[in-house]
């Protein structure tokens, strides 16, 4: 069972006078049980330089790519999905029920693989798996 | 006519006895028709059985009816009320509740409703998908695992169906003569913390109403390169588009209209939609967190999302006990008995807009610490009899942000009828504090004032006791909590001390004493609930004013009296009520 990330792109702003850069904001961290813990995903953050780890956002797709994947390897996962907003909300569209809307999420995105998943996880693997 | 009416249920319920077992049996498993609170989804049956599910609430409790007006759209311009289609006729339905002498409202959706198809839009109305601010679709799992899709309310032509739904229901109930009583709701859910309305919305509905919004206000332009200034625009769009809707319903259903409600509902949010779409979906504890953390922000919930594996454990008993008919009756402004028990708590915060300064005074944490789930925050402060009779004991706080002449005229009349005020003095209208010196004044009062971490007034009246500070003076972290503690202790706050680790959850009700009680001056019951999978420990300490009475419908849980109070052990998913009597000391 993979990871699913879903994120969504900002474009750059003005914000109280001050210049944002355009970035990728995770939305949404989750695997087939349940939502990654938001404490974890700040500390995984942190392995991307650049990165906003509190806010979870990325400067580039590389960035976000390379998240995912550090992520994969603390837990020990063969791969993640990643899942910008807009393909999530034509998965959305597509779904009539719970069911459905399971099916359709475990096709879409771009898979990002750990060539070399661990059979045991890391220390936050343990922690927060 | 009474004993009429009960020969003629036993007897329809004897002709549809088989079929009653069976629907009850059924209804345990999932009910798709009556998801909770006393809601009657009338669409969701056919009209042929909706005599026996109505026969199925109670006697005593008001039948809540949603309408689900995107139901009664015939085409783009016609609406059917029952003309057409059986399923639809509302005239048929009513007739129903009143033959079986059936106190009943309806519910108006007044933003897009998360139980619905479409949100409730019309089909033909339903064109641009709602999106959240994360830039999400809002689609709502319900609690038939069917995905509901929000439309935006931002689209003229859904403003214009429901403009043309209202006159026509309004037609229907006079044309009928049909007087039940009619609640306008506002639907929001829970993310992140924060309690978002489903009319928000981001998509391109809301882009283009937006537009037209600034050309119509701002005919010479405006400048919008700064972000903070686009987004409070934005928040006030969204405000008066939600005015436009209550306003025109309050308009053209005048004579039903009540009032309107804003409703959380559990398990709404986006991000509740994938977390209850996975495996392990969203467990017990994280649905009793928010629903406790909506109690004391004084929001009204609803459960009618909620799959049946989702309403189960402790979720059931938690929601009869505290969400159920008396609460109801509370909310809605229904009479009830002081016999039974009603909600109880010790501190009532005003307003949501002040919630920010509270927590920087540290008041919140302290509340939190030392009298959880005891405090609620209230957006309004409403004055009836009953409340006041029911509220005379609470510590009342309010705070200078956002108080108005109304407002504080208000809150120094509970303070001259005996009731205990704090008024944190920050952002105060300089008019409003002239005001109170000339109050104190005009009243004789005496006025002391103490130098402890702020400048604080202090005055009695009678029973009545008005305290003022600067909360903008407190400092911050665990000094502030010396602030408090003295604060409290002065105003004597007259309660058991419950030490409980923060996943445990306690709510508290109140009933007046009856003959069979002994020399109390009131009953206090607690219910507590241990929705995690570890062994709890919980100590009360009744502090020479209570007495424990009974202990009730302990499921895997004990209690023990100690020389101070109660020690109650909660195993996994255990819950147990306790009745303490309020004495005087001697």
């Amino acid at each position: 069972m993979s990871l699913h990330l879903i994120y969504h792109f900002h474009s750059s702003q003005n914000q109280d006078g001050e210049f944002r850069p355009a970035r990728y904001k995770v939305v949404y961290f989750f695997s087939g049980q349940e939502f990654l813990e938001a404490s974890f995903l700040h500390e995984m953050a942190k392995s991307v330089p650049e990165a906003d780890h509190r806010e979870l956002t990325f400067m580039s797709l590389d960035d976000i790519k390379a998240f995912a994947l550090r992520v994969c390897q603390e837990l020990g996962e063969d791969q993640a999905r990643l899942v910008s907003v807009l393909d999530y909300n034509i998965a959305l569209d597509g779904s009539k029920d719970r069911e459905s809307l399971q099916k359709t999420l475990s096709n879409f995105g771009d898979l990002v693989g750990n060539e070399a998943p661990k059979r045991s996880s890391g220390l936050f693997g343990r922690l927060f798996k | 006519m009474r004993f009429f009416e009960i020969k003629w249920r036993s007897a329809s319920q004897l002709i549809h006895g088989a079929k009653l077992n069976y629907l009850q049996d059924n209804s345990q498993k999932q009910d798709p028709v009556r998801p909770g609170e006393q809601w009657f989804f009338y669409w969701k049956t056919s009209a042929a059985l909706w005599e026996n599910r109505i026969l199925e609430f109670p006697q005593h409790e008001v039948i809540f009816i949603p309408l689900y007006w995107g139901f009664h759209a015939d085409s783009a311009s016609t609406w059917d009320f029952g003309e057409i289609q059986p399923e639809k006729d509302l005239r048929r339905l009513t007739q129903l509740l009143l033959q079986h002498n059936r106190s009943f409202c309806w519910i108006l959706p007044l933003t897009p409703a998360p139980f619905l198809p479409n949100g409730g839009v019309p089909a033909q109305g339903a064109r641009t998908l709602s999106l959240s601010r994360e830039g999400v679709h809002l689609a709502v799992l319900d609690h038939e695992e069917k995905l509901n899709k929000m439309f935006s309310f931002f689209d003229p032509k859904v403003f214009g169906a429901f403009n043309d739904f209202l006159e026509n229901f309004s037609s229907f109930l006079f044309r009928h003569h049909i007087k039940a009583p009619l609640w306008g709701m506002e639907f929001s859910y829970l993310e992140s913390g924060a309690v978002v309305s489903y009319i928000e919305d981001t998509s391109l509905a809301f882009e283009k109403g937006f537009s037209r919004y600034l050309k119509k206000n701002f005919p010479e332009g405006i400048d919008l390169t700064q972000t903070n200034e686009e987004e409070k625009l934005k928040a006030r769009f969204i405000d008066e588009a939600s005015g436009l809707f209550k306003g025109t319903a309050e308009n053209i259903l005048g004579p039903f209209w009540q009032g309107s409600i804003l409703t959380v509902a559990l398990g709404g949010s986006p991000r509740e939609t994938i977390e209850r779409s996975l495996t392990d979906g969203k467990n017990q504890y994280k649905f009793f967190d928010d629903l406790f953390n909506l109690h004391v922000k004084g929001y009204w919930i609803s459960s009618a999302l909620l799959l049946p594996e989702e309403k189960k454990e402790l979720m059931p008993k938690l929601l009869s006990e505290h969400f159920g008919g008396q609460e109801i009756d509370q909310k809605f402004r229904y009479k009830t008995s002081n016999r039974e028990f009603r909600p109880f708590g010790l501190i009532d915060l005003y307003t949501h807009a002040a919630l920010p300064g509270f927590e920087k005074t540290g008041l919140i944490g302290y509340l939190f610490q030392n009298y959880r789930w005891m405090y609620q925050v209230h957006s309004e402060l409403v004055l009836t009899r009953e409340s006041f009779d029911r509220d005379q004991e609470k510590i009342k706080i309010f705070h200078g942000l956002g108080m108005d002449r109304t407002r504080f005229g208000q809150m120094l009349k509970l303070f001259l009828m005996g009731q205990k005020i704090i008024l944190d003095k920050t952002n105060l209208d300089p008019e409003l504090e002239k005001r109170l010196q000339v109050f104190y004044m005009e009243n004789n009062l005496k006025v002391q004032s103490i130098n402890f971490q702020t400048l604080m007034t202090i005055t009695d009246l009678g029973e009545g006791k008005f305290v003022t500070y600067e909360g903008d003076k407190i400092k911050e972290g665990s000094e502030s909590f010396k602030f408090w503690n003295h604060l409290f202790t002065f105003l004597g706050l007259t309660h058991p001390e419950v030490q409980l680790e923060k996943d445990v959850f306690s709510l508290w009700r109140i009933r007046d004493v009856s003959s069979q009680d002994l020399n109390f001056l009131d009953v206090r019951r607690v219910n507590f609930y241990n929705p995690t999978s570890y062994k709890k420990k919980i100590t009360i300490k009744t502090k020479k004013h209570f007495a424990l009475m009974r202990t009730i419908d302990p499921l895997k849980a004990e209690a023990r009296s100690t020389t101070d109070g109660v020690e109650v052990d909660l195993l996994p998913f255990g819950r147990i009520a306790l009745d303490f009597g309020h004495y005087e000391e001697l």
